[in-house]
């Protein structure tokens, strides 16, 4: 019996997948867990900040830094646009706005008449080469087992965790500063804020940029190991998403870390297992039935996480606001 | 919920408005009928030489003779593009589909030695033809036409994946878009400007009615529960394959049908029975139901995908032109879908004007305090209302299905559209999702005539949008609702 599978999901959870899955995550709950903002469109923050990052460095032939700049640019301009119009809508009109527009972004991206830019339906490829060359590791072959990375490989699983890190501490400080308190004030009670004097558009747009800045680094994060493929960026990328907020909890800022490995951990061993049953006649289904079964655990953990554990693995229960 | 009073004056005004529209519409298809006779057939997904099922891309070819429209079969024809290359012959038809590996632009030529000398043969000005497949479009049309005339006879432009030339010649009309959400197949018999559009108009009548059933259905679960069912695009895909189980075990369409109609309001109770009424008990609020509903929808579309597979699914379907009305020819499936659709919606406004139960949904989605206190039975016109709109999105995946095609997520790629026709309409209001269900669809179908076809689902989620920023309430909604 080849248990390899174990150790790979183990690799699945320290992936630069997982790590861009916590920091669109982390962007996730500064909107909604902080500040109640019901988006549903974090994948077109991901596609957005994405295509700004692969087109800036592909076609652009950008240095790294100024990609990254146009990513935050990029997706930074794509909350004001979506923001302004749509922040003093009631909150689940806020979520079809937000769905809407992010599969508006997935269209467009991919219609033919686009390719020159945007690679049309297939997609750009290899946009992680500026970053690759700042790799300082030297070439090699570093890990154990089935665990081995090339240098390239750590050099983006460490960049990627360390962004992720970085996010956690600004949120961590954030949401402790008198900003946090405004902004957790306004997902309690939007008017008593208003009252008090404060301007909650404001701070809801500040609060949907920077959480959209996380989500643009993630997609730009997600296609350093992959090319970029419009399809990737549906809405199920978005439920994916709340799955991982409500299983680490969606009011705390270490939750999307603990939720993406788990989510990544539980699939990549649901997924092993499957293929050991498969592959040894255990289970009466075919490998092509076998794809789906991932997708039917994560919607009925979806449905179960929110009804009976709201706050997820590390939220406090007294602050799940949205079940009240 | 908060009351909405004029909402059900408005309705009741406008409910015989449309009646009327839609009944005036139906005569005048039927009187401007004219029998078909040997016009050309139309029918997206024909048999498959090489599995194009299962391709995300492919190309039809369809070679015919000018003179009779007849088709030439037994011809063969290469298709080369990127690293691709296959020879493939056509069927008695004259038909053939050829799944591509990816999008781009291929060539289809056709060996003229192939073709019968008794049948002509093909302007060398058209052959080999250079096709632009985009990604994801299905059955783009090469189409040849052979003629004894000496090329006298040029065969038509093909369509390309643009689908803004809508030529005469193309089977299934134009390519279906990424999401497939809509194929249409209306067939332009005619040229011309004015031909297009009215095919489009057509077609854009027909899917409107086809989306009004299950848009009517997710207002009124919006009406007196107040939750957006982000599961209702997996209603509409369970009817579509409760009608393909159906006649996979030899049943006729009529059975199919109904059979889709009531095992999806046999699917709503179940749903309610085992997930909805439990979590109304335990006051769920709104929020954590949306994500249960996108939870559901999917474990259920992926149980779909789990039971039939990924691939396209066909209903057993007639492609011999039924009704042709100047341009525009329908199949017998497209008229009987258009006679069921308006039929039934038909019924609904009867029973939400004048029975008991629609007296009462009117009641509890105005107030469901109010409504318990005067004798109401909330829970028990809920769990109707799940019945019924499952009934009816079950319906519209059937008639979907027939109308354009079918796979595991039909339903979940018209949800946005669904969404976007209750809230065009005015969210809870049932004949407000039927306007925007038609307003909806026929601007998108028409929007096809200056966008790339592809782009036609995201002109829909523009207008979508548009509605919610400029007039939350919808058409038919009241007007102090303030998003």
């Amino acid at each position: 019996m080849n248990l390899d599978f174990i150790w790979l999901a183990v690799g699945e959870a320290i992936s630069p997948t997982t790590a861009a899955y916590a920091l669109a995550t982390i962007g996730l709950v500064i909107h909604f867990g902080f500040t109640g903002l019901l988006n549903f469109g974090q994948a077109g923050f991901m596609a957005v900040g994405g295509y700004a990052f692969a087109i800036t460095s592909l076609k652009l032939g950008w240095p790294m830094p100024f990609a990254l700049l146009a990513t935050i640019v990029a997706s930074a301009v794509f909350a004001l646009i979506l923001g302004i119009p749509t922040l003093r809508l009631r909150a689940d009109y806020l979520s079809i706005v937000t769905i809407a527009a992010a599969e508006i972004i997935r269209l467009s991206v991919k219609t033919a008449e686009l390719t020159a830019i945007t690679g049309g339906a297939t997609g750009l490829n290899g946009a992680a080469r500026n970053f690759n060359e700042l790799n300082p590791i030297p070439e090699g072959r570093y890990g154990f087992g089935v665990l081995t990375y090339s240098a390239d490989q750590v050099w983006v699983r460490l960049v990627g965790w360390a962004l992720v890190l970085l996010a956690c501490l600004i949120v961590f400080l954030l949401i402790r500063s008198p900003w946090g308190r405004v902004v957790r004030g306004i997902r309690e009670d939007e008017d008593a804020v208003r009252s008090l004097g404060k301007n909650v558009f404001s701070y809801k747009m500040q609060s949907l940029i920077l959480g959209g800045i996380l989500g643009g680094l993630a997609g730009a994060l997600f296609i350093l190991p992959r090319s970029l493929q419009p399809d990737n960026y549906g809405t199920q990328l978005t439920f994916f998403l709340y799955t991982i907020m409500l299983l680490g909890g969606a009011t705390t800022v270490f939750g999307p870390i603990i939720g993406s490995m788990l989510f990544w951990l539980v699939l990549s061993l649901s997924d092993g297992l499957l293929s050991l049953g498969v592959q040894s006649n255990i289970l009466p289904i075919t490998s092509t039935q076998q794809g789906p079964i991932r997708f039917i655990i994560v919607g009925v953990a979806l449905a179960l996480l929110v009804v009976f554990r709201p706050q997820g693995l590390l939220g406090k229960k007294k602050e799940v606001f949205f079940s009240a | 919920m908060t009351a909405h009073p004029i909402a059900p004056r408005l309705a009741r005004r406008a409910a015989p408005a449309i009646v009327g529209v839609l009944l005036a519409l139906f005569v005048a298809l039927l009187a401007w009928a004219t029998p078909a006779n040997a016009a050309p057939a139309s029918r997206a997904g024909t048999a498959d030489a090489i599995d194009p099922a299962t391709a995300t891309e492919s190309i039809a070819v369809w070679i015919r003779q000018t003179s009779d429209k007849a088709g030439i079969p037994d011809v063969s024809v290469t298709v080369t593009g990127d690293d691709f290359e296959q020879t493939v012959t056509t069927d008695p038809e004259g038909r053939v589909t050829v799944g591509l590996p990816g999008p781009g632009t291929y060539s289809v030529e056709v060996d003229a030695s192939t073709v019968p000398e008794s049948a002509g043969a093909i302007p060398a000005a058209s052959n080999p033809r250079e096709i632009d497949v985009s990604a994801t479009n299905t059955n783009v049309p090469a189409n040849f036409l052979a003629s004894t005339t000496g090329g006298g006879a040029a065969a038509p432009a093909p369509s390309s994946s643009g689908g803004t030339s809508g030529s005469s010649e193309a089977p299934g009309g134009t390519a279906g878009d990424g999401t497939g959400a809509a194929i249409p197949q209306a067939n332009t018999g005619g040229t011309g400007f004015w031909g297009v559009v009215a095919s489009k108009l057509v077609t854009g009548i027909i899917f409107g009615l086809l989306l009004a059933l299950a848009a009517i259905g997710a207002s009124l679960i919006y009406g007196v529960t107040g939750l957006n069912n982000f599961a209702h695009g997996e209603l509409v895909t369970f009817g579509g394959l409760m009608a393909y189980t159906l006649t996979g075990f030899g049943m006729p369409g009529w059975v199919a049908i109904l059979g889709a109609l009531l095992l999806g309001g046999l699917f709503g109770l179940v749903q309610d029975t085992l997930i909805w009424r439990p979590l109304r008990r335990r006051r769920v609020a709104l929020v954590p139901l949306m994500i249960v509903s996108i939870g559901l929808a999917l474990a259920t579309r992926y149980l779909f995908v789990f039971f039939y597979g990924a691939d396209r699914l066909t209903l057993p379907n007639n492609p011999k032109p039924f009704l042709v009305l100047g341009p525009v020819s329908l199949r017998f499936t497209d008229v009987v879908g258009v006679v069921i659709a308006v039929i039934v919606l038909l019924a609904v406004a009867y029973v939400m004007l004048r029975t008991k139960l629609g007296k009462a949904a009117r009641a509890v989605s105005d107030n469901p305090a109010l409504a318990s206190a005067s004798g109401i039975n909330v829970d028990g016109v809920i769990r109707s209302v799940w019945i019924g709109a499952a009934a009816l999105a079950g319906l519209s995946g059937v008639l979907i299905a027939y109308y354009q095609s079918l796979r595991w997520d039909t339903g979940s790629a018209i949800l946005l559209l669904i969404f976007a026709a209750v809230t065009l309409g005015g969210l809870g209001s049932a004949f407000g999702a039927l306007v925007g269900s038609l307003v909806l669809s026929i601007f998108m179908n028409l929007s096809t005539l200056v966008l790339p076809e592809n782009l036609k689902y995201a002109a829909a989620l523009v207008v979508l949008i548009l509605i919610l920023l400029f007039r939350p309430q919808g058409i038919l909604g009241r007007r102090e609702r303030v998003g």
